[in-house]
């Protein structure tokens, strides 16, 4: 009986790791690695910060964005600016 | 120490094309008057704006960039300018400073003169932004 029911949990660990495991996104965050791509984040190039909003222009987290905490808080200081010069919207679809 | 800035200015669509020498003539004065010097003035084109501003769907944009000595007052009053003399033409404003190490070009969405008759939905550049998101993402972010 025992032994089943190890059999059991360890199934669900692997699910559970392959689930982890099965978005290909990588773990760093791509301004670190990609210093260029920093001076990209500004509230001019709307273009470019439009991919951080949802369809209802609300910001993307970081846990989806991949960015990490510095760069996360650009990214939205960013969108703020653009935002009052009418570049991104505050919310509803636009564009 | 000298420290460069750069001005984006909203324009309403009306605006012609003496006006807007005269804005540029206007801020330049006022520029001097502070110390500075204009480095450009560009015009962006017309666009059409994210929500509507004084009733109005579309709008100008120019950016002028300049140089004003640091810790001055030059900024608030370009502020104050723009917003008692120039109320008529200027919807919206945002100054804010260069940073010295970034490279001065910079990219900006298309305007509708250079892509007339583009009308299209809330699509994303595949190579701009985080494009590898899936639409199920966003669709559950807006849930929440």
């Amino acid at each position: 009986m025992t032994k089943k029911i190890k059999l059991k949990i360890s199934a669900r660990l692997v699910k559970k790791r392959s689930r982890r495991a099965g978005g290909n996104r990588s773990k760093m965050c791509r301004f670190c690695s990609e210093k260029e791509q920093v001076h990209s984040i500004d509230y001019k190039n709307a273009t470019f910060l439009k991919g951080f909003l949802t369809e209802r222009g609300k910001i993307l987290p970081s846990r989806i964005s991949g960015a990490c905490a510095r760069h996360q808080r650009c990214i939205s200081q960013e969108i703020r600016k653009a935002r009052v010069m009418a570049l991104l919207p505050y919310s509803g679809l636009a564009f | 120490m000298m420290q460069k800035y750069e001005a984006l200015l909203l324009a309403t669509p009306e605006i012609t094309g003496d006006e807007a020498k005269d804005l540029e003539m206007q801020l330049d004065k006022v520029i001097k008057a502070g110390a500075g010097s204009t480095i450009s003035f560009e015009r962006w084109g017309k666009y059409k704006l994210a929500y509507d501003i004084n009733k109005s769907e579309y709008g100008v944009y120019y950016l002028m960039r300049f140089e004003a000595p640091k810790r001055t007052t030059l900024i608030n009053d370009m502020k104050t300018y723009m917003s008692v003399k120039l109320n008529h033409i200027i919807m919206r404003d945002m100054i804010s400073c260069i940073d010295p190490k970034a490279p001065l070009t910079y990219q900006r969405p298309r305007s509708l003169e250079e892509a007339p008759a583009r009308e299209e939905g809330f699509s994303r550049d595949a190579r701009s932004g985080a494009s590898y998101f899936s639409a199920a993402d966003r669709n559950e972010l807006d849930e929440e």
